[in-house]
């Protein structure tokens, strides 16, 4: 009977459809468990969420995905009842749906410009595109894609985070002989040592990654390019035709405060790899230790802060978020924002730490806030946060920062030919990702000092494209490389 | 049957493609259906599994979709699409295999019963072993050892089939499944029947083997062997005597490529991490040999690696006492103190690290000095500082080494050391050897009898380290450590290395390991290296467990 009304359903009875919640695990049940939030829409909820899109004839939502998703065809493949091959469809452009459809933030891409939000929530498409590959992966119906025959070129792939495996799967399909470089002892990069299992599950990392080596992707691991093989290496022994950086983040920030250097206090990098990556959650059975008290303290209002303080909290721990300006400010995703505010987590806004105290074994045990407030806003528009001079200390036995990363600097430290600057970010011509020396290009974190999983992707997919043009000898145009060290890094615009 | 299932089942028996699918899409959209209207449906629709379909698309499509739904009602149809599958067709055999592989662990024990009662109907076996082939969870390992068995049977289709399921299951599960102990079963299984009288079974074994051959469950041996009967199947070999039979010939060509050893790029790159040798210095302490020809060809004096011993291991950074780039080999020094550095020296000649990544951190600061060149190891650290001796000495540096222990028994690589010094002092505390007292101690004899020190290394435990910085400090001597933090990843992107040096905070992994010594807060270091003492104790615990 739907079939017909879905015909018949003009484009106002199609916005006045209710948005689609995705089921979430209850707060109380999910704080103790590592297992998936969000569960999943029904075959029925994704179908009534698909009508909810309007079909525009000039979809927006195109233009606002970072790697082009033809996202009103799938939608439509949804509402028709054909998961797999709306899957299918996402696929043309994102081979790491089910990874994107957790993790991207759509209130800031797609979602954002998506047309029946002007009067109505937009609509899902992340749900949708989490559930059509989710659909996929658990019938089985992935198809392997086409393989351009050999194209005798070797390629290497230095980092197995989104924009590394994105360019191995670009390049592959290309006919091209990949090889991945990675520096740890699984793929996955970032998805599997920064995003918690409960939102991003290892399997679905696990399956991507097989997927890949049954396309004839190869990977090496324990790989450090820079120590164990340099570039030079790579291009002139080994016999590369050329390489791509995706080497990512690096060198976590550190607030430069008294008692940085406790005990106790951690990088949100080192916290969430000693758990997710080392699975210090399953101590002693695995032998990384996390030392973790009853009171944790995160620093920091970002996606990764989100992740650090549900992590914190399903090991058991009373959690606080503190952060030097307000709620509103704060550049968490939205969801993960208000998926943190479900688990009974306690939030300090407005308040910048200015010392962790110690006690005589330099272990963490209190830590000194100063209380801002938010100025009127200035010329750029933006409020910032005003000291007050009024001080507060809170009781804690874990600290943990997450204020980001500086960029991996292990290649550019290792060669000199690879210019960066002086935020030790990658130069490379915006339009090619060619770095300044030959035969190399670059994505990812690496060449933007820090953004998402797609935005990542988007640009590997381009890389791929300029690479595979590079190593055919039709890449004619010279790079066209900044040289000025103060240039700031690749700012991502929605080009496509 | 209620009215409704009837009326389906009724659509279903109707042969016309649309109407077909339309039941198809009705029943998606039962619920709560008895175990047994769902085999009342699956019956109904099992029947499209027997329609000749050359060539009707549409009907093909159809069938998948059917084979989808079944699937989808559970374990309440298996015992029924097993009944099924013991006498279908080829073909529907095919469709029921996958459905009943689609519900997992509880089918492989039901199948496994039916293949215990259908024994004698070779027939059945078949399409059970067939089936078997389909499952993907790792409960089907346990019907290896039976598949195996069959492919010793006398009809030789039941032979064929046994192959066919074991290559195609030894694609399917994860390698890490299948042990040792199978892998070479499986193995000899299916070489055996590679020199088959029947040609369809010769050409299964073929594909069965070069299908583990390709997911990399042969070791070299066995790939060996492969790759000479390949070859003799090919005519490729002296007496030129090829497989008369096309499909036998057509698998051996297929996967030839793949014995070549090499044929991967990213092998190029795979280290064994194999201990070759390994022997005792003192009590508790470890000389190791590894294989890890890539590390061995890198290695600079003072960088290090991390090593993970076991999958459950913890990273853990361990300095380095030498390598040899002809050999492919390097030389780590490992005393017991934690859970992991226990396990490491448990392990023994032939045993592999499963993950080993370097070289981390930086070669240490060598160069031409005026003066003389001191370095100074305490416990492991006395391995450490031999390759950057070796280095000093190289660059025509008069170098003198220091090792420090409690008691002569403690002393470790000092031969190994004096071949890379122009002078070796020992220093004891008991006195059992050498010079009584520590290692300052020494230090200040040779200051006693006025030499000039440029450049001062030490290694080893932070008060031995401190004392020397502390020494050298008021009379402005160069003196570097190796520090040895606690770390995880090694590549400076965590941050737990961090120590403070000159008021700055450093990474040990990154901008280390050597830092000049009369800036580290020593105080600091030996603090955070405690950050872990009660874990570090629990852990051990579970050690002997
Ligand atoms: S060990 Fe992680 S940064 Fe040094």
């Amino acid at each position: 009977m739907s079939e017909e009304c879905v015909k018949e359903l003009s484009n106002k009875e199609r916005m006045n459809l209710p948005f689609q919640e995705m089921l979430l695990m209850d707060p109380e049940k999910r704080i103790k468990t590592f297992e998936e939030v969000p569960v999943g829409y029904t075959p029925e909820q994704a179908k009534t969420e698909a009508m909810r899109c309007i079909q525009c004839k000039k979809p927006d939502c195109i233009q606002g995905c970072p790697v082009g998703i033809d996202i009103p065809a799938f939608i439509k493949l949804i509402e028709e009842g054909k998961p797999a091959e709306a899957a299918k469809k996402i696929r043309e452009t994102n081979f790491l749906p089910a990874a994107c459809g957790r993790v991207c933030p759509q209130d800031k891409q797609c979602q954002a410009v998506c047309i029946v939000g002007r009067k109505n929530l937009p609509v899902g498409i992340g749900n949708l595109e989490r559930y059509a590959a989710d659909y996929e992966r658990e019938h089985g119906t992935l198809e392997l894609p086409d393989i351009a025959p050999d194209s005798g070129k070797k390629i290497a792939v230095i980092g197995s985070g989104p924009a590394g495996l994105t360019a191995a799967y670009e390049l592959r399909i290309r006919g091209h002989e990949v090889v991945v470089f990675e520096a740890f002892h699984r793929a996955g990069g970032v998805m599997v040592y920064g995003i918690p299992r409960f939102r991003l599950p290892l399997e679905i990392i696990d399956e991507d990654i097989k997927f890949l080596e049954r396309i004839g992707v190869q990977f090496a691991y324990n790989m450090i390019i820079g120590k164990i093989l340099t570039l030079d290496d790579l291009i002139k022994k080994e016999g590369f035709d050329a390489v791509f950086i995706a080497s990512g983040a690096g060198l976590p920030k550190m607030l430069d405060i008294p008692g940085v250097n406790a005990n106790g206090v951690y990088s949100a990098n080192e916290y969430l790899t000693r758990i997710y990556l080392m699975h210090a959650d399953k101590f002693p059975e695995f032998t990384t230790p996390l030392y973790q008290g009853e009171k944790v303290a995160v620093i920091g209002a970002g996606n990764t802060a989100m992740d650090v303080l549900r992590t914190a909290k399903r090991l058991g721990a009373d959690v606080s978020c503190y952060y030097r300006r307000s709620h509103e400010e704060a550049p968490a995703r939205s969801e993960e924002l208000e998926h943190a505010e479900q688990e009974f987590l306690n939030w300090k806004w407005l308040s910048n730490p200015v010392e962790f105290i110690v006690d005589e074994n330099n272990f963490i045990k209190q830590i000194k806030c100063e209380k801002m407030a938010l100025s009127e806003p200035d010329e750029s528009g933006r409020r910032r946060p005003m000291p007050t001079g009024e001080f507060f200390t809170d009781d804690c036995d874990t600290v943990v920062m997450s204020l980001g990363c500086e960029v991996n600097p292990i290649i550019p430290s290792t060669d000199d030919e690879v210019r960066i600057n002086k935020w030790g970010i990658i130069m490379v011509d915006e339009s090619t990702c060619q770095t300044s020396k030959e035969r190399v290009f670059a994505g990812g974190d690496a060449i933007t000092g820090g953004s998402t999983v797609i935005l990542a992707m988007g640009q590997a997919k381009n890389a791929a494209r300029a690479i595979d043009k590079y190593v055919r000898g039709k890449l004619k145009e010279v790079p066209n490389v900044p040289t000025d060290p103060n240039a700031p890094g690749v700012q991502w615009s929605f080009a496509g | 049957m209620t009215d409704k299932i009837k009326k389906i089942v009724s659509q279903i028996e109707i042969e016309n493609e649309d109407t077909i699918s339309n039941a198809l899409d009705q029943i998606g959209k039962l619920k709560d259906l008895s175990d047994e209207e769902k085999v009342d449906l699956s019956s109904a629709l099992s029947v499209l599994f027997y329609h000749d379909h050359a060539g009707m698309v549409e009907m093909i499509k159809l069938a998948n979709r059917a084979e989808k739904q079944i699937a989808k009602f559970g374990e309440a149809v298996v015992p029924f699409l097993i009944k099924e599958v013991t006498n279908a067709d080829a073909e529907s055999a095919a469709h029921l295999g996958r459905a009943i592989a689609l519900n997992g662990a509880a089918a492989v024990e039901l199948i496994l019963k039916a293949w215990d009662e259908n024994r004698g109907d070779d027939f059945a076996i078949i399409n059970l072993i067939q089936t078997l082939s389909y499952f993907r969870v790792p409960e089907v390992v346990k019907a290896l050892p039976e598949i195996l068995v069959a492919s010793k049977a006398k009809n030789h289709q039941v032979r064929a089939m046994a192959l066919n399921a074991a290559g195609r299951l030894s694609q399917r599960l994860h390698a890490n499944l299948l042990d040792e102990k199978i892998r070479t079963k499986m193995f000899d299984s299916a070489f055996t029947l590679i020199s088959d009288n029947n040609p369809l079974v010769r050409a299964n074994a073929a594909r069965a083997l070069g299908k583990m051959l390709s997911k990399r469950l042969l070791n070299d041996e066995q790939r060996e062997k492969l790759l000479k009967s390949y070859n003799a199947i090919l005519g490729n070999d002296e007496k030129h005597e090829w497989d008369y039979a096309y499909i036998v010939r057509h698998e051996a060509e297929r996967f030839l490529p793949f014995c070549k050893a090499g044929e991967s790029l990213a092998d190029r790159y795979k280290q064994s991490f194999k201990i070759v040798s390994k022997r005792e210095l003192c009590t508790k302490t470890f000389h190791f040999e590894i294989e890890a020809p890539l590390l061995a060809k890198k290695l600079k004096a003072g960088q290090f690696i991390i090593v993970r011993p076991h999958e459950f291991s913890e990273r853990i950074p361990l300095s380095i006492c030498g390598w040899d780039e002809g050999k492919g080999t390097i030389q780590i020094i490992v005393m017991a103190v934690g859970k992991t550095s226990s396990e490491i020296n448990n392990m023994n000649v032939g045993d592999c690290f499963t993950d080993m990544v370097g070289p981390l951190g930086e070669r240490s600061h060598v160069k031409k000095h005026d003066g003389t060149c001191v370095v100074i190891g305490g416990g492991y650290g006395t391995g450490a500082i031999i390759p950057t001796a070796r280095d000093f000495k190289q660059l025509g540096n008069r170098v003198i080494g220091i090792v420090g222990a409690r008691n002569k028994d403690l002393l470790i690589m000092v031969p190994e050391l004096e071949e890379v010094c122009h002078e070796v002092m020992l220093t004891t505390n008991d006195g059992s050897i050498g010079i009584e007292g520590f290692v300052t101690h020494a230090l200040q004899q040779i200051l006693d009898r006025g030499e000039k020190l440029s450049h001062v290394l030490a290694v080893g435990p932070v008060p031995m380290m401190k004392a020397v910085s502390d020494m050298t400090k008021p009379l402005g001597i160069e003196t570097y450590v190796s520090l040895n933090a606690i770390m995880v990843d090694g590549t400076g992107m965590c941050g737990a290395c961090r120590v403070s040096v000159g008021g700055e905070t450093k990474f040990a992994c990154f901008h280390g390991p050597d830092f000049d010594g009369h800036k580290v807060d020593f105080e600091q270091l030996v603090k955070r290296q405690k950050m872990f003492v009660e874990e570090e104790q629990k852990a051990l615990a579970t050690l002997g467990a």
